[in-house]
């Protein structure tokens, strides 16, 4: 039993770390807290879905798919929302109000895109096969998240720390100004870390819609809200903090559903990230050089 | 023309309380605290206030007495570990306390109602309590705005670290600006209840936060008008055209991404900067005008 809430967890912590991997690169590359992540994750979700819907595409085409144009969507949020602050040199509150703006305007297109229903995957989109492994029922579909979750954590971390692409991100990282000075172009890294970013975000919508599935326009805001609980614990902007902590917010989700109340999922995962901005704002994997009192301008 | 008039009275009712919404989260940004605790404190006022009516039947009086003391107090224990965070966390830790307040209203059922609400609360405030609170709120705020306090609160939320060498407690103020904006809301969810005869726990929600953030950003943090031009104007536009209506977040979103990007101070303060700026060139060319005069 206990294996089994175990096995659960898993799958949904890896699901966690995908979407907050996107919002904490972002948020440690350029200092956005871009609160329209959701949005784009919930379109990855949309553009899957009506690939296979509509388009009848594979589902490993669908996927691909909604992970372009969820990254090409997040690089237009950056042109449209982001660059007009930055050429104002406009403080922090600025774009976290223009990226909740932006999340609104995506939220509404779905809502008359969807007519504000749930839409569903077409029965057999993915094979259903349960495999019994030392007397755990896994399925095929849990392998399949799990398993794409793991190949996309390494192609990022190899990305970014073994490419020069990816040492150009991390020079951004410390210091943008001293960065273009040395030759990185800051335009090239903004564009690829809003792809990045919203590829994974594109990734977890697919993942997530087949996984419940159900897509519909809200269903970005949860995992905005337990978002910010992952980039937390992990320490905002850490890559490796995000995984584990979603690895982590993923057990705590599982293990407080099955043995304390559904009901208090909410409040206890929200009083953790309380606890944890008071003891120990930058998180407890954080290796970026973080200022734990953010400058306001 | 009795039928018109009574669908006047509901909006102007409604701006009204949105009005309340939007003071009490311009008190926290004009002090320079990014905390969207707005809809939180609000819950708590309107549970205090809904519960004093139901259990204790009190009246509309001691009932919004309650109400304020509830917020106020949640508020003042807010500022304490708030007082630890800036910026970014400061929004993470409220919108968290936001989701707290809201998922621990649903799972009290004895106490909230749970999922279904409080029901049944006698209607205890009409169109006339309801200006009177606000403005009185507004005269408040404003007196208070013109004050020495306001004076800090401005400095603070331009440059805390200027401000606190020049002998401000930032730590004192924003505690009494934590302290303001949850009596504010608290008397605004006081007022919401015993006006709308119930109160709805996913009213107070992530929806709420951006609706009032939004009230506050296209009015101005800086001038209590602003929040209450802000309220004024997002509470028309859906009344005004249907489309508006059916594209309310759209409207919202691109006002807010419009208004920060091009007038970061908000409709009412961008307009008295400009003024206050027109005043003082018309002065100076006087003054010079009298200078060359007295001269010649």
């Amino acid at each position: 039993m206990i294996a089994q809430q175990l096995l659960n967890a898993l799958v949904v912590g890896s699901v966690y770390a995908l979407f907050a991997l996107g919002f904490t690169l972002i948020f440690g590359v350029h200092h956005i807290l871009n609160l329209a992540h959701g949005a784009v994750f919930m379109w990855g979700a949309f553009v899957g879905l009506y690939a296979v819907t509509l388009l009848h595409a594979p589902f490993i085409v669908a996927l691909l798919v909604a992970c372009i144009l969820a990254g090409l969507l997040s690089v237009a949020l950056d042109w449209i929302a982001f660059r007009p602050l930055r050429r104002r040199g406009a403080p922090e509150f600025s774009a976290i109000i223009t990226s909740i703006g932006a999340g609104l305007i995506l939220m509404n297109i779905a809502q008359r895109v969807s007519q504000t229903r749930v839409m569903r995957y077409p029965f057999g989109t993915f094979p259903i096969e349960v495999y019994t492994v030392f007397g755990l029922r896994v399925t095929l579909l849990q392998l399949v998240i799990v398993g794409s979750v793991a190949l996309i954590v390494a192609a990022l971390f190899a990305y970014i720390f073994y490419t020069g692409f990816g040492r150009q991100i991390r020079a951004v990282a410390i210091n943008e100004r001293t960065a273009s000075l040395l030759g990185v172009s800051p335009g090239r890294v903004y564009f690829q870390t809003f792809f990045i970013s919203g590829a994974l975000a594109g990734a977890a919508g697919v993942l997530i819609g087949i996984a419940f599935n159900s897509v519909h326009f809200l269903m970005g805001e949860p995992y905005m809200l337990r978002a910010f609980v992952v980039i937390v614990l992990g320490g905002l902007g850490s890559i490796g903090g995000a995984v584990i902590a979603g690895l982590l917010l993923g057990l705590i989700q599982t293990m407080t559903i099955a043995y304390v109340s559904t009901d208090l999922s909410d409040a206890v995962l929200f009083s953790l990230l309380f606890l944890i901005l008071l003891v120990r704002p930058t998180g407890f994997f954080g290796t970026l050089r973080m200022e734990r009192r953010v400058t306001r301008a | 023309m009795m039928d018109a008039l009574a669908g006047y009275q509901s909006i102007l009712d409604l701006i009204l309380l949105n009005c309340g919404l939007a003071l009490s989260q311009y008190v926290v940004l004009r002090a320079g605290v990014f905390s969207v605790a707005t809809p939180a404190l609000a819950s708590v006022g309107a549970y205090a206030a809904g519960i004093a009516a139901l259990r204790l039947g009190v009246g509309a009086v001691t009932g919004l007495l309650i109400a304020a003391e509830a917020g106020t107090v949640m508020g003042l224990l807010l500022s304490l570990p708030l007082a630890r965070l800036r910026g970014v966390f400061q929004a993470i830790a409220t919108v968290a306390l936001v989701q707290i307040v809201l998922s621990l209203a649903l799972y009290a059922t004895d106490l909230t109602g749970g999922a279904n609400g409080l029901n049944g609360i006698p209607k205890l405030v009409g169109t006339p309590g309801l200006l009177l609170v606000i403005a009185a709120i507004v005269y408040v705020l404003g007196s208070l705005g013109r004050s020495r306090i306001g004076h800090a609160f401005d400095a603070i939320r331009q440059d805390e670290t200027v401000a606190v060498t020049l002998g401000i407690s930032a730590v004192s103020h924003q505690a009494l600006a934590f302290a303001l904006s949850g009596a504010i809301a608290g008397l605004t969810g006081g007022l919401m209840a015993y006006h709308n005869h119930s109160v709805v726990p996913e009213e107070f929600g992530f929806n709420m936060l951006v609706t009032v953030l939004a009230y506050v950003v296209l009015g101005g943090r800086r001038s209590v008008l602003g929040p209450i031009a802000g309220a004024t104007i997002l509470t028309l536009l859906p009344e005004l055209a249907r489309p508006l209506a059916e594209n309310r977040l759209i409207v919202h979103g691109a006002i807010l991404m419009i208004v920060i990007t091009y007038l970061p101070h908000g409709i009412v303060d961008t307009f008295l900067i400009a003024r206050r700026r027109r005043m003082t060139a018309a002065a100076r060319t006087q003054d010079l005008n009298e200078a060359a005069n007295g001269r010649a």
